[in-house]
């Protein structure tokens, strides 16, 4: 065992355990507070339901998700051969939802998945080496921070045109800043910590320092942001999609779907209800998910 | 507090300053210049070029913002290409309309969501905390414009009591506004809730109770006062929120307001418009946040010397 290493497990039991034999005993305790947790069990049940639905869906739909059928418009839930019923020229609802469940956590999850990358990577090294490389992100940071996510996708539009391009820029051109916020903050408090001191002490490298002794202590609140997050790009596409700024027709995104139900809401209701109803559980159940994933992971973040 | 002052009001100049460029560039370098709204498809290329000419398009890009940003201190704010409208005029009218909505979702989102949270929080666990936390949920997960439809759908299209779309009488008011606030409604509740739980399990809220002071007073002054800080430093924050919303919600209900007017002017690329409204609600959200600093500023003397 050479001194890096020896320095890596002596932090790993400072830190993430006190008592020996840690990395088993904290993952059952992680268990059982998970068993705990109904915030976690539902919103994780939610949140799987919607991503097999995603995966799975649109190629078990019986029909294609946009083929009209005028014989058999405005059909409610549960007629023969169409589960959820069809939309006002005919095509199967069942199929348009799991596309637009595809489309929503494609957006959400992968516009999430690289602000994760991009702002975990530049808040720690402006948090890590602090100086001018801390003063520009930091700076960049403070510009996008707060600044409304639809006002600039909808200027991003102006200059692109509408599609979902546009909205999948404005969320990654937003989205990341947040994450460099709190991992800079995170980095900025452990760099001090004794026992990272301690591992720079024998020679570890800024690089191993940093994956080894900090990622550790910022996966918790990462992943709770992270499913927050993936909620505000889900709902902010819908949204643009719906006033004509995101996906376009015959793409059926859930905002699409919901856009071109409206006109024919006294006929048929269900074609608004089935997308907003879908928008709803999926956007609260990343929320049970973030706080079930806080109380669990972390219980230093409960709220009262 | 001068020098704190001073910093931000900088940081802010500079913040504006590339945010404004980036906007104008971002606007500029749009594929289908304006001539392609304006002019007819059939149009000879002389044409467009005697168009961008007129406009000053062929020039680089800084000193066609030279010249915006002379023209804008000058009062010339340019016309619409598509209505043939001064900009300053439909600022007049559409501006106004938008600030009515705003304040009106303003204050329903701290009438509503304060005291909620307030008595969510006094009566902890009672049916009163319980509605309340599940609105608030519910608040938060819900897509403001299905929430749109469905107001429409109960109250213009069964009941007959409000107007579905357009402007200006109180009743066009009502559901747009209540569509606007009902997220800052929502997470204005359970914010209010946790901090007011936070304050009320602190030390000296218990030693008020132990002097005898009446619960009415400990809740609704001492700790009161505590709780309302993170919703105030959230306020700066809601006013950039309000406007991005704003664009959705105004578009819904036909509301001729800036976002209705931004949104209408990006689809059909009258880019005048599209230009002087991104810019002004740029720079209401960026003066939003710097006036959210200071006032986060006087009530933490802290962060003043960070």
């Amino acid at each position: 065992m050479t001194l890096s290493q020896a320095a890596d497990v002596g932090a790993k039991g400072a830190v993430l355990a006190p008592r020996r034999g840690a990395g088993s005993g904290r993952l059952a305790r992680i268990g059982q507070r998970a068993v705990g947790s109904p915030a976690l069990i539902v919103g994780g049940a939610v949140v799987l339901l919607a991503v097999l639905v995603a995966v799975f869906g649109p190629s078990l739909a019986p029909y294609p998700y946009d083929k009209q059928d005028l014989l058999h418009a405005n059909l409610p839930p549960l007629s023969p051969g169409h589960l959820l019923g069809t939309d006002q020229t005919g095509r199967d609802m069942l199929a348009r939802l799991a596309l637009g469940v595809r489309i929503s956590l494609l957006v959400g999850f992968g516009v999430t998945a690289i602000a994760v990358a991009v702002g975990c990577v530049l808040g720690a090294i402006a948090g890590y080496y602090r100086g001018w490389a801390d003063t520009v992100i930091s700076g960049v940071v403070e510009l996008v921070w707060g600044f409304p996510l639809i006002l600039l996708a909808v200027i991003i539009a102006g200059s692109l045109g509408p599609g979902l391009r546009s909205a999948i820029l404005a969320l990654g051109i937003i989205n990341w800043a947040g994450f460099a916020r709190l991992m800079r903050g995170e980095v900025v408090s452990l760099r001090e910590a004794e026992f990272v001191q301690a591992a720079k002490a024998v020679g570890v490298s800024d690089a191993r320092v940093l994956w080894r002794h900090v990622l550790p202590n910022v996966v918790a609140s990462t992943l709770v942001m992270a499913s927050y997050y993936v909620a505000l790009a889900i709902v902010t596409e819908a949204g643009l999609s719906f006033i004509g700024l995101g996906a376009q027709p015959p793409l059926p995104s859930l905002g699409v779907m919901i856009a071109e139900g409206r006109n024919y809401m006294l006929q048929n209701q269900w074609v608004t209800t089935i997308p907003g109803v879908a928008i709803l559980l999926i956007v609260l159940g990343l929320n049970f998910l973030g706080d079930g994933l806080r109380d669990v992971l972390d219980p230093r973040l409960r709220r009262g | 507090m001068g020098a704190f002052l001073a910093r931000r009001s900088v940081r802010m100049l500079v913040i504006l300053l590339i945010a404004s460029v980036a906007v104008f560039y971002g606007l500029r370098v749009a594929p289908g210049d304006p001539t392609g709204a304006v002019l007819s498809p059939m149009a000879l290329e002389s044409a467009r070029e005697a168009y961008r000419e007129r406009l000053g398009l062929n020039q680089p890009i800084l000193t066609q913002y030279a010249t915006y940003v002379r023209n804008l201190f000058q009062g010339n704010l340019g016309t619409s290409l598509v209505t043939g409208k001064p900009i300053g005029e439909l600022l007049a009218i559409y501006g106004r309309n938008s600030l009515i909505l705003g304040a009106a979702a303003l204050l329903l989102t701290y009438a509503v969501g304060v005291p909620l949270g307030v008595l969510a929080a006094a009566k902890r666990g009672s049916w009163v905390d319980t509605l309340a936390s599940g609105l608030a949920v519910i608040g938060l997960g819900m897509p403001n414009f299905w929430l749109a439809l469905l107001l429409i759908v109960l109250f213009s299209s069964r009941l007959r009591w409000l107007p579905s779309a357009g402007c200006c009488s109180p009743k066009h008011l009502i559901l747009p506004a209540i569509v606007l606030a009902a997220e800052g409604m929502a997470v204005t509740t359970r914010l209010m809730r946790s901090s007011m739980l936070e304050q009320l399990g602190q030390d000296y809220v218990r030693t008020h109770r132990a002097k005898g002071l009446a619960e009415r007073v400990v809740v609704g002054s001492r700790a009161f006062h505590n709780a309302l800080l993170p919703i105030i430093s959230l306020a700066g924050l809601r006013v950039g929120w309000l406007i991005g919303y704003a664009l959705i919600v105004e578009t819904i209900f036909q509301w001729p307001g800036v976002g209705f007017l931004l949104v209408d002017s990006v689809i059909r690329r009258d880019y005048p418009v599209a230009q002087f409204f991104s810019m002004l609600l740029v720079l209401l959200v960026v003066f939003g946040n710097f006036l959210a600093d200071i006032a986060y500023g006087l009530a933490d003397p802290r962060v003043r010397h960070a």
